[in-house]
C-alpha cells in the first residue's frame, strides 16, 4: 500500500497480532519490570525526569498493588487489538496509554507524537531490545509515527477492537469521524479543566519546611508541563476562613521558585502576557492583577460562573478566587472540570460535595503535587474494564 | 531632544485620548499596570501584537470604521484586525509619502511589483501584503505586476525593463517574495535587460529567509551579482502601525526611527534595557488613532545600537534579529 510509506515504525512493522491475553499478566507485569530497570540505567536519565517517572511507575510491585484493586470475580480477557492516537506535546504519554493496554491484555498500535522528543527514541529502543525474545508480546507492540496519514488511521479504525483518543475536542472529533467495527469501543480522553482547593487557614499553620514542600508540589504540578496539562489548576480556590498574609506567602514564595527552577522562553513571555490583556480587556470578573516578572500572574477574580472554564493559563497564569462554602461553586462545576488537587480541605468534603450535588464533573480528587500521577482511574475512566471484557459463567 | 519632548507630549495624548475611547485598553491599563499619570515614554503602557488577533480593539464607533486591516496571521490561523477610520488611513498615507520620499524623491518612477495583481474584491478589507502594495502603490506609475497566474510573466517583465530601464525605476515586493521570484527564479537568459537603475524597497520580514538562512547581507550580495540591483532598501514596520515604517540606513544597515515613531527594547521582565543589548521590540508611533496600536510589544527581538555611523548620523537606531526564540509548549491540552 503506497500510504505505508508515510509510516515510520519506531517498534513493530506492519503486521499485527490481535491475540487478546489476561489482564495483569505475569509475563506483562515482568516485561514492564526490565523496562523500568533498562529506563533507570539510561545515562543521562537526569536530563528527563519524565523518563525516571515513567520507570519508577513501571516497577513490578507498582503493578502487583494496583493488581489488588481487581478482584474480578469472573474471568477477563483483553478485547483484542487498541490503537492509540496520543497527545502531541507529552513525549512520555503514548508509554503511559501502551501500557494501558497490556496491562489490560491487549496487542496495541500506538501513534506516537510526530515531533522529535529523545524520550521516544529512548523508549522505544528499550521496548525493541525486550522484544527479541518475549513470545507473548511478539508483534502485539507496534509506535508508528506519521502525520496527517488519514488512511492508516482509517485502517487501523475499521480494524482495531478500541481506539484510545487523546486530544483536544478537535482532534477527537477529527479521529471519530473514521468508523470503527460495530463491536469496538472509544476511550477518549479529551481536553478537560482542573482547579485548586486550598484552606489558607491551613495553610498558615505549615512549619516553614512543610510550607516550602508544598510549593515545591505545587510546582511540579503545573510549572514542570508549562500549566498545560489537563490536571495541571488553573484556578485557585482559597476555602474557607482567609488568611491574607498566608496566600501572599504562598504566591512570593512560588515565585522564588519558579525563579530558581524555571525557564521561561521569549516567545512564552509574549503569548502569556497576551493572554493576560486578553482576559484583562474580556473578563467582567476581575477584582485585580498582580504580575511577578512575567514569570507568574495572578488574576484575583470576584465572582465565578459557568464560563469559568474557559479562563485558562499556560506557562504561570492563575486565576484565584475566595469562596465560603463549597457548595457555591456547584452551578459551575461542569463534564470539562477532572482533577481537584486540595490542601488543608477534607477530601470527603470534596467527595460529598460531587456526589450531594450530583456533578457531571471532577474524576480526581489528589492532593497537590499529585495532578500529574497517572493511575488506571484516568478521567473516570476504569482502563482495566474497559479495555477488557468479562466472562459470565454460570 | 527637541524630538524626545514633542514626541513625549503627542505620545501621552494619545494614550489619555485612547484610555478615554478603548474600553478594552481601559480596562487594560487599569488592572495590569498602575493608572498613574504616564509622564516618561517608558511607562506608556503597550500592547502586545498578538491581541489584535484575539480581541476588537478600537477607539471609534463602529460606525466610523472605514476600512478593517488584516494580517496574515499564518501562525495561529486567527488574523490580525486593524479597525481604521478616514482621518486615520489618511494619515498613514501622509507620513508613509514623507518617509518614503525621503529615500526615493517625490517623483514619481515606473514600478515593476514582485506580486501578482489581485482583483481586491471588498475594498475595505484587505491582508497586510495587499495593504502594502497600495500604500506604495502611489510612488509609482506605469505599474506592472512580475508574476501573471503563479509564474513569472517574462514577456511583460522585458516590455517593462525594455521600457523604462535605462532611467531609475522602482522595485516594490515582499522579502520573501523578492527572494523567491528575483533572487531564485528570474533566468537571466531570459531577461533583455538588467536591474541595475532600479531601486528596489522589500518589507515585511525575515521569518521566512530566517528558516533557510539567508542574511541581509547575503541578501543584498545576491540581488547585486546576478541583477546589478543596488539600490535596495529594506523597511521594517507592524501592520498596527501602518506609515510610520523604519528604513534602514545605507551606511550602517539600521532601522531609523522618524519624527512619528520611537523604539524601546525591554528584557524578560518588560524593564527597559540600554543600548548594544537584546530585548523584546517595543514600537510606539503617533498614528494610530482609530486603535490603540501607537505603543506595541512585538514578537521580535532587537538591539538598540549606537555608532558613529556618518550617513544617519542618528542617534537613536536599531537591529531586528527576527522572532523570538520559539518554544514547544508541554503539556496534553491542545487548545
Amino acid at each position: 500500500m503506497t500510504f505505508e510509506k508515510e509510516i515510520k515504525y519506531l517498534v513493530g512493522g506492519p503486521k499485527f497480532n490481535f491475540e487478546p491475553f489476561e489482564p495483569f499478566n505475569n509475563d506483562v507485569i515482568k516485561f514492564l519490570n526490565s523496562f523500568s530497570k533498562e529506563l533507570a540505567n539510561v545515562e543521562n536519565l537526569k536530563d528527563y525526569p519524565d523518563l525516571k517517572s515513567l520507570s519508577f511507575w513501571c516497577r513490578k510491585n507498582n503493578f502487583l498493588n494496583m493488581k489488588k484493586n481487581y478482584n474480578f470475580s469472573y474471568a477477563r480477557l483483553g478485547v483484542g487489538l487498541i490503537f492509540h492516537i496520543t497527545p502531541a506535546n507529552i513525549p512520555t504519554n503514548f508509554a503511559y496509554s501502551l501500557i494501558f493496554g497490556l496491562l489490560s491484555g491487549n496487542a496495541n498500535v500506538v501513534k506516537a507524537p510526530s515531533k522529535n522528543f529523545e524520550q521516544i527514541n529512548i523508549i522505544c529502543r528499550i521496548i525493541k531490545k525486550l522484544l527479541k525474545n518475549n513470545t507473548l508480546l511478539k508483534d502485539k507492540i507496534t509506535v508508528v509515527k506519521y502525520k496527517n496519514n488519514q488512511n492508516f488511521t482509517k485502517k487501523l479504525s475499521s480494524i482495531c477492537n478500541a481506539r484510545v483518543i487523546w486530544g483536544g475536542d478537535k482532534t477527537i472529533n477529527d479521529i471519530r469521524s473514521y468508523r470503527i467495527n460495530e463491536r469496538a469501543l472509544d476511550i477518549t480522553f479529551a481536553d478537560r479543566y482542573s482547579f485548586c482547593l486550598i484552606s489558607s487557614a491551613k495553610l498558615k499553620k505549615l512549619k516553614e519546611l512543610e510550607f516550602n514542600n508544598l510549593i515545591k508540589k505545587f510546582y511540579n504540578d503545573t510549572y514542570l508541563v508549562d500549566q498545560n496539562a489537563c490536571s495541571s489548576p488553573h484556578l485557585i480556590v482559597w476555602l474557607g476562613d482567609q488568611c491574607e498574609k498566608t496566600k501572599n506567602k504562598f504566591w512570593l514564595k512560588l515565585h522564588q521558585t519558579i525563579k530558581n527552577n524555571y525557564n521561561l522562553t521569549e516567545s512564552a513571555i509574549i503569548e502569556k502576557y497576551s493572554d493576560l490583556c486578553k482576559y484583562a480587556a474580556s473578563l467582567r470578573n476581575i477584582k485585580s492583577i498582580k504580575n511577578f516578572n512575567n514569570l507568574l500572574y495572578k488574576i484575583k477574580l470576584n465572582s465565578v460562573d459557568d464560563k469559568n472554564h474557559l479562563n485558562r493559563g499556560k506557562w504561570g497564569l492563575f486565576f484565584e478566587y475566595d469562596l465560603k462554602d463549597l457548595n457555591k461553586l456547584k452551578t459551575i462545576v461542569n463534564n470539562k472540570y477532572q482533577t481537584v488537587t486540595y490542601f488543608g480541605v477534607d477530601k470527603s468534603i470534596i467527595k460529598k460535595f460531587v456526589i450531594d450535588n450530583k456533578l457531571k464533573g471532577i474524576d480526581r480528587i489528589v492532593p497537590i503535587g499529585q495532578s500529574l500521577d497517572i493511575t488506571l482511574l484516568w478521567d473516570g475512566v476504569d482502563v482495566i474494564s474497559s479495555l477488557s471484557r468479562g466472562l459470565k459463567i454460570q | 531632544m527637541e524630538k524626545n519632548k514633542h514626541f513625549l507630549q503627542k505620545i501621552t495624548q494619545l494614550n489619555n485620548y485612547h484610555y478615554q475611547n478603548s474600553i478594552q485598553y481601559k480596562k487594560i491599563v487599569d488592572l495590569v499596570y498602575s493608572s498613574k499619570k504616564k509622564i516618561k515614554l517608558d511607562e506608556i503602557p503597550f500592547i502586545p501584537a498578538k491581541l489584535f488577533k484575539e480581541i476588537d480593539l478600537k477607539s471609534i464607533p463602529s460606525k466610523k470604521v472605514f476600512k478593517v486591516l488584516n494580517s496574515s496571521g499564518t501562525s495561529s490561523g486567527k488574523p490580525a484586525k486593524i479597525y481604521l477610520d478616514k482621518e486615520n488611513a489618511r494619515k498613514q498615507t501622509i507620513v508613509l509619502n514623507e518617509i518614503v520620499s525621503k529615500i526615493i524623491g517625490k517623483k514619481r518612477m515606473p514600478m515593476l511589483i514582485i506580486d501578482e495583481k489581485k482583483n481586491i474584491n471588498n475594498p475595505n478589507k484587505f491582508d497586510a501584503k495587499t495593504a502594502a502594495i497600495i500604500g506604495f502603490y502611489m510612488f509609482g506609475n506605469n505599474h506592472e505586476y512580475l508574476i501573471k497566474n503563479g509564474s513569472i510573466d517574462y514577456k511583460s517583465l522585458n516590455k517593462f525593463l525594455e521600457k523604462y530601464s535605462s532611467k531609475k525605476f522602482l522595485i516594490f515586493g515582499f522579502t520573501s517574495l523578492v527572494f523567491e521570484n528575483l533572487i531564485k527564479k528570474v533566468e537571466l537568459k531570459k531577461l533583455k535587460h538588467n536591474f541595475a537603475n532600479g531601486i528596489l524597497i522589500h518589507g515585511g520580514g525575515w521569518k521566512k529567509m530566517e528558516e533557510i538562512k539567508i542574511s541581509n547581507k547575503v541578501y543584498k550580495e545576491r540581488l547585486k551579482q546576478k541583477l546589478k540591483l543596488i539600490n535596495v532598501y529594506n523597511y521594517y514596520g507592524l501592520i498596527e502601525q501602518t506609515g510610520s515604517i523604519f528604513f534602514e540606513c545605507k551606511g550602517c544597515g539600521c532601522f531609523t526611527p522618524s519624527k512619528y515613531s520611537e523604539i524601546l527594547i525591554r528584557d524578560k521582565d518588560f524593564k527597559t534595557i540600554p543600548n548594544n543589548q537584546k530585548g523584546f521590540i517595543q514600537l510606539l508611533s503617533i498614528l494610530p488613532k482609530s486603535y490603540p496600536g501607537h505603543s506595541i510589544l512585538t514578537e521580535d527581538i532587537g538591539e538598540i545600537v549606537s555608532n558613529n555611523c556618518k550617513v544617519c548620523k542618528t542617534n537613536k537606531k536599531f537591529k531586528v534579529y527576527g522572532r523570538a526564540e520559539q518554544s514547544e509548549i508541554r503539556g496534553c491540552s491542545d487548545v
